[in-house]
């Protein structure tokens, strides 16, 4: 990473550290403090779409860790998110534990429920192990979560539970309207994206990462692959079973319908926008993707007095919009939008002499 | 012992369609290496071509040949425009690319036809059963079996008997020598997509006629990939069998098992289909890849 000029550092610590110039620490302060005031500034209809990012951003994360750093492509993280969820859901209203409790519950269930679906990847990999982790979103969301997770909550049919509201409590701190739930979904994701980032560094990250390049020469470098690879299905389960006990805050009620297949490929599709392999890929893709739909909803709302069957319509325009929009990003930029932030960061660095 | 035989049977009928959208899956696969995902959506817009003729008046085996015809035209154009600029590409920027036209094929779909179930009317076969001994086999079951069959055979002479047949088969034996013997990939990966959207699309016309066609017809796309991973990916007899294999399975899970897990008829195969995974790593017919540095 570039510096300017003039910067030592004198051991390696600070050498090694995340931020290392002044310049950079003021930076990330201004961004946090954007984050801490976003919603005294932007008005009241625009806040639940950014924490809708933040939840998506969340749930992609689970997906950037398995296909973007350890390899193994997933197409059933909606699964590991609705356990999460679910578990969250089932142990606060059926069983009256109180939220953080819960929400931890939750996340360690849907990294257990990962691992046990991941285990086929001891045995297979690549095409294969795509249609297992389908095979998990399948079974989990019609059989697991349909059938015998609805009964248990008796709170409905079809896995439908009905959610209280503030019944999220953490200490004192009612989590209920959109400006605590915003708050919460930023805690959540900075924390994950500190944990993240920073197990991307040690021994464990770096292992990941020789088993995404080459499984093969990995092993033969004594890497455990096994180990690593259902590790990384835990971690990635994880942060998808927190994104599933966040989300609950902002629901009315949570029913198998939110983790369909298309939430799955909506999580690699955002990925494979944001840009794969990169700490930021998640977020900017799961940010464009909802703004763009957002975008699409406004424009068509607007048009409903030129043309009445529009939002009609929304549904399927936004199908294909989101498909286009993959084609689009893999076919003329296949790096992703974290590639372009990159591009334009070395590009103010080095204004206005770019050599 | 009666209903498990009549189970059986009605399964490998519905299977034969299955099968068809297995093999047309198989010839994309086997000649390109695309994982393709968007087959479902492939095998609506066949069968909504298909019905948007026959409902206008066409007879059934003209609307068929018309979305045979249509399906090719767009499968040549899905390769051109979408699947040419990703040669060489990483697998998961192929399969995800499947993924968006699958989206991108959805929400045309329902643009131009909507989301309520359209069905053929008037019925194109016949409704009164037929009954053989002690079995009795609904005529649409029958009819769509036979006439999966017929084209399988069709398609197995095309790749046996003509000069762009044996081209695929030779591409998909070994890319480079098929070069060098002349043959030119990227056409056979546009003809590969032009048949498999073809087949498909009848498959898609025949499971039409059973139930009526709506987006929820294109989750037989998905239907076939634990038929052909079964079948081993590489394999054309493995597709054949896996689809008829997923139709029993279908049948019987949805009898034995469905009053106790109610929705397991959808499941049942992907699930039969990691245990054979678990023990044949590469399906049942599938190459063995052995892998080195």
């Amino acid at each position: 990473m570039r510096l300017p000029t003039g910067t030592y550092f004198q051991n390696y610590r600070a050498d090694h550290a995340w931020w290392r110039t002044k310049f950079v620490w003021f930076r990330m302060g201004l961004l946090l403090a954007v984050f801490l005031l976003l919603p005294h500034v932007i008005g009241g209809a625009w806040l639940p779409i950014v924490t809708l990012i933040g939840y998506m951003a969340l749930a992609a994360m689970g997906v950037q860790l398995l296909i973007g750093y350890t390899g193994q492509i997933t197409l059933g993280h909606a699964a590991v998110v609705a356990i999460g969820a679910y578990t969250c859901a089932v142990t606060m209203f059926v069983w009256g534990v109180p939220y953080p409790v819960a929400f931890v519950l939750g996340i360690f269930a849907a990294g257990l429920w990962s691992v046990l679906w991941g285990l086929p990847a001891a045995r297979v990999k690549g095409l294969y192990l795509i249609v297992t982790t389908m095979a998990m979103q399948f079974f989990t969301i019609y059989i697991v979560i349909g059938q015998w997770i609805g009964p248990v909550a008796g709170r409905g049919r079809a896995g439908f539970i009905a959610i209280d509201p503030g019944m999220f409590t953490i200490g004192p701190w009612v989590i209920f309207g959109s400006i605590p739930t915003y708050y919460w979904t930023l805690i959540v994701l900075v924390l994950a994206q500190v944990f993240l980032a920073n197990l991307l560094r040690t021994r464990v990250g770096r292992a990941w990462r020789a088993i995404r390049d080459n499984d093969i020469a990995a092993e033969a470098l004594g890497v455990n692959i096994f180990k690593y690879k259902l590790l990384s299905f835990f971690i990635a389960g994880c942060l998808g079973g927190a994104a599933g006990g966040f989300w609950l805050t902002t629901l009315a009620g949570v029913t198998p319908e939110h983790f369909t297949l298309t939430l799955s490929l909506w999580l690699v599709g955002a990925i494979l926008i944001g840009g794969l392999g990169s700490m930021y890929g998640h977020i900017f893709g799961a940010a464009f993707l909802v703004l763009v739909i957002e975008l699409l909803r406004i424009i068509l709302m607007a048009a409903i007095p030129v043309w009445p069957a529009a939002f009609e319509y929304f549904l399927y325009i936004r199908y294909l919009i989101y498909g286009l929009a993959i084609i689009g990003f893999l076919i003329y930029e296949p790096n992703g939008l974290s590639y372009r932030w990159w591009q334009f960061k070395n590009y103010v660095h080095l204004w206005p002499f770019s050599y | 012992m009666l209903m498990l035989a009549e189970l059986v049977v009605t399964g490998i009928m519905i299977g034969g369609i299955y099968a068809l959208i297995a093999l047309g899956w198989t010839v994309i696969f086997k000649t390109s290496g695309v994982l393709n995902l968007a087959t479902g959506e492939m095998a609506l817009i066949g069968g909504y071509i298909c019905l948007a003729l026959y409902v206008a008046g066409v007879p059934f085996v003209l609307a068929v040949a018309g979305a045979v015809i249509v399906g090719a035209i767009l499968g040549f154009g899905t390769e051109r425009l979408v699947l040419r600029p990703m040669i060489g590409e990483p697998h998961l920027s192929v399969i995800m690319i499947t993924v968006g036209l699958a989206f991108a094929f959805k929400g045309v779909i329902q643009l131009i036809w909507g989301a309520d179930t359209r069905v053929f009317t008037p019925a194109v076969f016949p409704l009164t059963p037929i009954t053989v001994g002690p079995f009795s086999i609904s005529q649409v079951f029958l009819w769509s079996f036979i006439l999966s069959v017929v084209l399988m055979g069709f398609l197995i002479l095309f790749f046996q008997r003509t000069r762009r047949g044996l081209a695929m088969q030779a591409t998909a034996d070994d890319e480079t020598a098929a070069m060098s013997v002349g043959v030119s990939p990227k056409r056979v990966y546009g003809w590969s997509w032009a048949l498999a959207f073809a087949v498909v699309g009848v498959g898609g016309a025949l499971l039409g006629n059973i139930n009526g066609l709506n987006v929820g017809v294109a989750f037989f796309g998905l239907l076939v990939l634990p038929a052909v991973v079964m079948g081993g990916l590489n394999s054309i007899p493995g597709a054949i069998v896996g689809g008829l294999l997923i139709g029993v399975l279908q049948n019987l899970g949805d009898f034995y098992i469905g009053p106790f897990v109610p929705g397991i008829k959808d499941i049942f195969p992907f699930l039969v289909m990691m245990v054979v995974l678990l023990f044949r790593p590469y399906g049942l017919w599938g190459w063995v890849k052995i892998e080195r540095m």
